[in-house]
């Protein structure tokens, strides 16, 4: 039961992202846009490129919908709402977060097409941008909660909220968490009208319909992250449990999605150069900070 | 006799899948698959560790060999003339040394695992957040200097491959 409100949460919570996505690029609200769109690629024949390495080709689309989901299970939406609270959880994100990049690479190089496979090398250069600014940045707020299970983070924070006590560290996960969706202005591997879709671009039909999907879950997967490490998770007055996750899930995800709408698509070379330099840098400084006040003022 | 438990079958399973994905490594000639392979070899050895309810270590293990078989699989996709593996390229040498290599190296990881003494086996695991503070104490404790060191290396060789990778003309430029 807990399981199948979870997965029907995040199913309408994609719906929902869809339908923000549409209205950004088109200026238009249509409740019925991913629903159309749906039918359209579902009905629309999926072609099969020359000479693939046909296993990634399948296996990608359907491995990036696989590892939003696994990153999703340790998430807690309510107390006692989670498909499974591991002791690792923290840390169990991040793993399942790591096959996002694995799916790419396979959807990078499984049509044997060149702007594919460029993007897929390109989300390999971004991983190793963003990867440090999402493990840091953990690190952290497990050392407020002194735990690495979702729930406690969640609890440690019921004075005040990971956002203000650790204001540095959030920036630092909520603009990693965009590159690991590779959302714009971090879309390199799909980068429309530069790769002509890049990863996505020789996918067609039903497994386009499935990456699609694999990337709005992904999007709702890292806000619900975003919201459980540092907006309070389930916490607030009034509203049950539920409502204020939701709340603040969607509207984490509808920032991430307006502020890239109104970027420059970044380079990757500035990307890796600001990550390294100025990134890792603040996230150590920030793991510093927090270790300081995590003794004089828990 | 011992009895099949279901986690004695998730742990041969999942060994058997490493063990199959380790060879398959070697079986393909295109080197996006063979490195993949080896990162779900890797990946088939961390779920064993979360069937021994190591929960941290198998964790741990999954999460790393994702990032790193991926980097290892663009430096072999890189380096080798036949990447893609459709020019039937012979790509294996010295093969009755690597096989004799690769028996006596078997026989000798067999003969440790089965021979050594183990001091005494666990019968229950610890709980897995128990685990992961014995983990913690363990690394800044007994285990902190082999760590600090291990650590220290990869950071000065990773300065140093930097250093080196730099042209000639860009280290003027900035000196």
């Amino acid at each position: 039961m807990r399981i199948a409100v979870v997965l029907g949460f995040l199913l309408l919570g994609a719906y929902l992202i869809a339908v923000l996505e549409a209205w950004l690029a088109t200026g238009r609200l249509r409740l019925a846009a991913p629903g159309w769109a749906a039918m359209a690629l579902l009905g629309r024949e999926s072609v099969v490129p020359r000479q693939p390495d046909r296993l990634f080709f399948e296996t990608a689309p359907v491995l990036l919908l696989i590892a939003a989901l696994l990153a999703a299970a340790v998430l807690p939406l309510a107390p006692g709402l989670f498909i499974t609270n591991l002791a690792t959880g923290a840390l169990f994100v991040n793993a399942a977060l790591a096959y996002v990049l694995v799916a790419l690479l396979m959807a990078g190089w499984g049509p044997d097409g060149a702007y594919a496979l460029i993007g897929g090398w390109r989300f390999l250069g971004q991983l190793i941008a963003y990867s440090m600014l999402i493990v840091m940045p953990i690190t952290a707020v497990a050392m407020r909660a002194e735990s690495l299970l979702t729930t406690d983070i969640v609890a440690s924070q019921a004075g005040l909220w990971n956002i203000l006590y650790q204001p540095l560290g959030f920036v630092l996960f909520f603009l990693a968490a965009m590159g690991v969706a590779f959302l714009p202005p971090f879309d390199l591997p799909s980068a429309e009208g530069e790769l002509a879709g890049g990863v996505t671009g020789e996918y067609t039909g039903v497994r386009l319909a499935v990456f699609r999907l694999g990337r709005l879950v992904l999007v709702i997967t890292l806000s619900a992250a975003t919201v459980v490490f540092y907006l309070g998770g389930w916490l607030g007055p009034v509203l049950p449990p539920w409502a204020w996750s939701a709340v603040k899930i969607l509207a984490v995800s509808a920032a991430m999605l307006s502020i890239g709408h109104y970027l420059p698509r970044i380079r990757e070379a500035h990307l890796l150069a600001w990550c390294w330099k100025l990134g890792i840098p603040l996230a150590l400084l920030n793991i510093f900070i927090v270790g300081i006040l995590v003794l004089v003022w828990p | 006799m011992a009895v099949i438990t279901l986690q004695t079958f998730f742990i041969a399973l999942f060994g058997i899948a490493a063990l199959w994905f380790g060879v398959v490594v070697f079986r393909t000639s295109s080197m996006m698959r063979s490195a993949l392979a080896l990162l779900f070899s890797q990946t088939a050895l961390g779920a064993m560790f979360l069937a021994m309810q190591a929960e941290f270590l198998g964790v741990l293990q999954i999460m790393m060999m994702a990032t790193e078989m991926s980097i290892m699989a663009i430096f072999m996709v890189m380096f080798m003339m036949d990447p893609g593996g459709l020019g039937e390229m012979e790509m294996t040498h010295q093969k009755r040394l690597s096989i004799a290599a690769g028996v006596i190296g078997a026989l000798a990881v067999s003969g440790v695992a089965l021979f050594a003494h183990w001091g005494p086996v666990t019968t229950v695991a610890p709980a897995a957040a128990e685990q992961i503070r014995g983990l913690g104490t363990e690394l800044l404790g007994r285990s902190m200097i082999i760590f600090e060191t291990a650590g220290v290396t990869i950071l000065t060789a990773m300065i140093a491959a930097t250093a080196v990778a730099m042209p000639a003309l860009q280290r003027k430029k900035t000196a």
